[in-house]
C-alpha cells in the first residue's frame, strides 16, 4: 500500500499546485492575493467550511474515540448541530458587516467595531494559535498515520516536511483563492470516503461489525455513563464507564463551536460571493452530511478498529488495496484540509492586521503580496518544525485553541445582533474566560503544578470541557459589566453598525411567537440531543418508558436516539436560516458605514500604556 | 451557455474536479476489485460509480448554466476509446476475459453511452443533437437552413 499512498498523495499534491496555477493567472490585483477578491464561489465556501468544521476536531482523533469509547464519543457528532446553528447565526450579519464597513478581516471588523486595539490582539493570538500549535497537531498526526501505513519507510517528521511543502505551494502561488478551492475538492473527496470506507468496512470485512463495539472493560460502549460525574478531571481521576458523560458531551460539543468561531473560519464566510451558501452549507453540507459522518460513519469504521486505524487499513488492503488506501487518506486528506486553511488564514491574517500596518507600513500592493507570501514561508517552517520536533509541545498548545476560540462568541454576538454588548465587558469576560480555559487545559494545569503548587482538579473537571467552564464565567462576566457601561458615546458608535442591520436587513422569526417557539424548540432540542436528556437515550429505545417490556430494535438504543435528534436537528438549523432570513446574503442595497478611522499604528493599547505609566512614573 | 467570466470558468473547473477525483477513485477501485476476483457485479459497480460522476456533472452544469466544455468531450471520448480498444485487446488476447467479464463492461460502456446521448437529446432536442455530427450538412450550407424555424443552421 505503500507506493499506493505515495502515488495518490503526489497526485493530489501536484492537482493542488495545478489548480492554484490557474488562480494566479486569474488574480486581477495584488490585493486579491489575501482575500480572492472577496468573491469566493459559493460551492467552494460552503465545503471548505463544512470540510474544516468536521475536520478540524480532528477526524482521526474522533475515530479513535469512538473506538475507545464507543456511541458515547461518536454522540459528539451532535456537536456540529450546534456549530452549525452558530455558523447560521453569525455568517450572514458578519458578511454583510464586513461588505458595508470595508473591512474584510475579522480582527480588523471586530477591533473597529468595539474600538479596541486589545481585541485586534486577541484575533491575532488566536489565528496564530490555530496557524501553528494546532495546525502543526493536525499534521503531526497525519504524518503519524502516513508513517504506520508504510509500516516506516516514511517517517513521521519526513512525513510532516513533504505535505508542508506541497501544502505551501498551492497557498504561495494561488492565495486565499487557491487555498480554498483546494481545501473544497479535498471536503468533497473526504466526505466521499467516508461513505465508501464505512459501507466497504461494514459489509466486506470478517467479524460482527457495527453495532458490536470493541472497547475496554469498565467502559460502557452503547451508553452515556451518568448525566455528570463529580471526578476531580483527567489526569486526576478517571470517570468510570468512561470520559462522556451527559454533561461532557454537551461542553465538548459547545467547544465544537470554536472552529466556526475560529478566525480563518470567519475570514472564509467574509470573504465569499454573495449568495445563498450560508444557509446551503450550514444546512445540509455541515449539519446533514457532516452530522452522518461522526453519527453513522464514525462508529460503523470505529467497530473494526480494535486495532487502530493503520490496522483496519491494512486489514481493508488485504481485501481491495484501493479500500485501505482510501481510508488512510481519509484521515491524511482531512488534516490537510484543516492544516492549509489554518495555516493561510492565520499567515495571512497576522500579515494584513500586524505585519503591513504596523512592522512594514507604506507598502506597494505588490510588496504587500510578497510581504504576504514570505510570512507563509515562514508560518509554514514554523509549523512544520512544531510538527516534526515538538508533537507533545504542539498538541499541548493545540489544546487551547478551540476552548480559546469559542470565548469569543459574546464578542461576535455583539457586533452581529447584541448592541448592549460593551467593549469593556467583551475584554473582561474574554480575560476571565480565557483564564479559566488555562486553568482547566493541559498548558495551564502543567504551567502551574510545574511552577508554583499541585492543583486539586485536573483537566475537564467534573466533566466539563474546559471551553464551556470559560464561556461560563465569561457570559457572567459580560452581562455584568454590560449592565454599567451599555450607554455612552460607545453605544452610539456600536448602533450605526446595529440601526443599518435593523433598517435593512432585519432577523424575522415571524414576532414573538415565532421567535419564542424558535428558540423554545431549540433549547429543547438541546436539552435532549446533547444536554443532560440525552442520558434518556441510554434505554428509551430498549426498555421504552411506560411499558413492561423490552423492544427488540436490533440497534443500540444510543444510537437510534442520537439519529433520531440529527434527523429532527437538521430541519432546525433549516428553520433558522431560512425563516429568520439568515441563510442568504445579497449585495442589493448595501450602504457604506463608516466605524471610525483605523487607530494610530504607533498607538499602545490603553491597558498597557496605563500600565506601563505606573511602573515607569514612579 | 457557457460561463461568462474566467474566474466562473475556473470555479466550474474545481467544481468538476471536485464531483470526479472521488467518483474517479471509487470507480478505480470497484474496477480494481472486480477484475481481481470480485466478479462481474463489482465492474458493473464501477460503471455505475462513474454514471454517478456524470450525474452530478449534468447537475452541476444545470446549476452554473453551464454546458461540458470542449476540453470535457474531448477527453471523456479519448478516454472512452481507450477503453474500447483495451476491451477489444483483452478479449483478443486475455484467456477467460470474454467469458467472465465482456458482458458487464460492454454493458457498461452500453450505459455510459445511452447517458451520454440521453443528456445531448433532453438538453437540446434529438434534431439538434444530431446536428452536432452532421458533418456533411454542414459541408454543403444552404441558405434556407439558416432560417430560424429550420434549426438556424449556418
Amino acid at each position: 500500500m505503500s507506493a499506493f499512498l505515495v502515488m495518490a498523495l503526489a497526485f493530489l499534491a501536484i492537482y493542488g499546485v495545478y489548480l492554484a496555477a490557474l488562480v494566479a493567472r486569474q488574480i486581477p490585483t495584488p490585493a486579491a492575493f489575501f482575500d480572492g477578491g472577496g468573491n469566493l464561489p459559493g460551492w467552494a465556501v460552503i465545503f471548505a467550511g463544512s470540510g474544516l468544521v468536521v475536520a478540524g476536531q480532528g477526524l482521526g482523533d474522533q475515530l479513535n474515540l469512538t473506538a475507545r469509547y464507543g456511541l458515547q464519543a461518536s454522540h459528539l457528532g451532535m456537536g456540529l448541530i450546534l456549530a452549525a446553528l452558530i455558523a447560521v447565526l453569525l455568517q450572514k450579519r458578519l458578511w454583510l458587516a464586513a461588505r458595508i464597513t470595508g473591512l474584510t478581516s475579522p480582527g480588523e471588523l471586530v477591533a473597529r467595531y468595539y474600538q479596541s486595539i486589545t481585541l485586534r490582539a486577541v484575533m491575532l493570538m488566536l489565528s496564530a494559535l490555530f496557524a501553528l500549535p494546532y495546525a502543526a497537531n493536525l499534521l503531526s498526526q497525519a504524518g503519524e498515520v502516513v508513517e504506520a501505513a508504510t509500516a516506516g519507510t516514511i517517517g513521521r517528521a519526513a512525513a510532516v516536511w513533504v505535505m508542508a511543502f506541497f501544502l505551501f505551494l498551492p497557498a504561495v502561488i494561488g492565495g486565499w483563492r487557491g487555498t480554498v478551492l483546494v481545501a473544497a475538492v479535498q471536503a468533497v473527496l473526504v466526505a466521499v470516503l467516508v461513505l465508501v470506507c464505512s459501507v466497504f468496512a461494514q459489509t466486506m470485512l470478517p467479524g460482527p461489525g457495527f453495532p458490536t463495539l470493541h472497547v475496554a472493560e469498565g467502559i460502557l460502549a452503547d451508553r452515556i455513563p451518568g448525566v455528570i460525574q463529580f471526578s476531580a478531571g483527567l489526569g486526576k481521576s478517571l470517570p468510570q464507564g468512561g470520559i462522556f458523560t451527559a454533561v461532557a458531551i454537551a461542553s465538548t460539543a459547545l467547544s465544537m463551536i470554536g472552529v466556526v468561531l475560529a478566525p480563518g473560519f470567519l475570514y472564509l464566510g467574509m470573504t465569499a460571493r454573495a449568495g445563498r451558501n450560508p444557509g446551503f452549507g450550514a444546512v445540509w453540507i455541515m449539519a446533514g452530511s457532516g452530522g452522518a459522518v461522526l453519527l453513522i460513519g464514525a462508529p460503523v469504521l470505529a467497530a473494526h478498529m480494535g486495532g487502530g486505524l493503520p490496522a483496519l487499513a491494512a486489514t481493508m488492503a488485504l481485501v481491495e488495496p484501493f479500500a485501505g488506501l482510501g481510508l488512510i487518506l481519509l484521515v491524511v486528506l482531512a488534516a490537510q484540509l484543516a492544516t492549509v486553511v489554518f495555516v493561510n488564514a492565520g499567515a495571512l491574517l497576522v500579515t494584513r492586521d500586524l505585519i503591513l500596518p504596523y512592522v512594514v507600513p507604506g507598502q506597494t500592493p505588490k510588496s504587500q503580496r510578497t510581504t504576504a507570501r514570505i510570512g507563509l514561508a515562514l508560518t509554514y517552517a514554523l509549523m512544520a518544525v512544531l510538527a516534526s520536533f515538538a508533537p507533545l509541545t504542539s498538541a499541548i498548545l493545540a489544546g487551547l485553541a478551540l476552548p480559546m476560540a469559542v470565548q469569543l462568541l459574546p464578542a461576535l454576538l455583539g457586533l452581529c445582533f447584541v448592541r448592549w454588548i460593551s467593549r469593556g465587558a467583551v475584554i473582561t469576560g474574554l480575560i476571565l474566560g480565557g483564564l479559566m480555559v488555562v486553568a482547566t487545559e493541559a498548558f495551564g494545569l502543567i504551567l502551574i503544578e510545574g511552577l508554583f503548587v499541585d492543583l486539586p482538579w485536573g483537566r475537564w473537571p467534573l466533566t466539563v470541557h474546559s471551553a464551556a467552564w470559560g464561556l461560563t464565567l465569561n457570559v457572567a462576566a459580560v452581562l455584568l459589566v454590560s449592565i454599567f457601561t451599555r450607554s455612552g458615546a460607545e453605544q452610539a458608535h456600536r448602533d450605526r453598525l446595529h440601526d443599518e442591520f435593523a433598517a435593512r436587513w432585519p432577523v424575522d422569526f415571524g414576532g414573538h411567537v415565532g421567535r419564542g417557539a424558535t428558540w423554545s424548540l431549540t433549547l429543547i432540542w438541546a436539552f435532549l440531543a446533547l444536554g443532560p436528556g440525552a442520558i434518556l437515550g441510554n434505554t428509551f429505545f430498549s426498555q421504552p418508558i411506560f411499558t413492561e417490556g423490552n423492544a427488540a430494535v436490533g440497534l443500540p438504543s444510543l444510537w437510534v436516539w442520537q439519529i433520531f435528534f440529527w434527523l429532527i436537528g437538521v430541519p432546525l438549523v433549516w428553520w433558522i436560516a431560512y425563516r429568520a432570513k439568515l441563510g442568504a446574503t445579497s449585495v442589493e442595497g448595501l450602504r457604506r458605514v463608516d466605524l471610525g478611522a483605523a487607530p494610530d499604528p504607533a498607538r499602545a493599547p490603553d491597558w498597557i500604556a496605563t500600565g506601563l505609566a505606573r511602573v515607569t512614573g514612579r | 451557455m457557457m460561463p461568462q467570466t474566467p474566474d466562473d470558468a475556473l470555479d466550474r473547473h474545481a467544481l468538476v474536479s471536485a464531483v470526479w477525483l472521488p467518483s474517479g477513485f471509487v470507480a478505480l477501485g470497484l474496477f480494481h476489485f472486480g477484475f481481481a476476483g470480485g466478479g462481474p457485479w463489482w465492474v458493473l459497480a464501477g460503471f455505475a460509480a462513474l454514471l454517478a460522476g456524470y450525474a452530478a456533472h449534468v447537475v452541476l452544469n444545470a446549476a452554473l448554466s453551464s454546458r461540458f466544455s470542449r476540453y470535457e468531450v474531448a477527453l471523456a471520448l479519448v478516454v472512452y476509446a481507450a477503453a474500447g480498444l483495451a476491451l477489444v485487446l483483452a478479449v483478443l488476447f486475455e484467456p477467460g476475459f470474454a467469458a467472465a467479464f465482456f458482458l458487464p463492461v460492454a454493458s457498461g460502456m452500453a450505459g455510459l453511452a445511452a447517458a451520454a446521448v440521453f443528456y445531448m437529446v433532453t438538453t437540446s432536442g434529438a434534431r439538434a443533437a444530431f446536428g452536432q455530427f452532421d458533418i456533411i450538412r454542414n459541408n454543403n450550407p444552404r441558405r434556407a437552413s439558416g432560417l430560424p424555424h429550420r434549426g438556424g443552421r449556418k
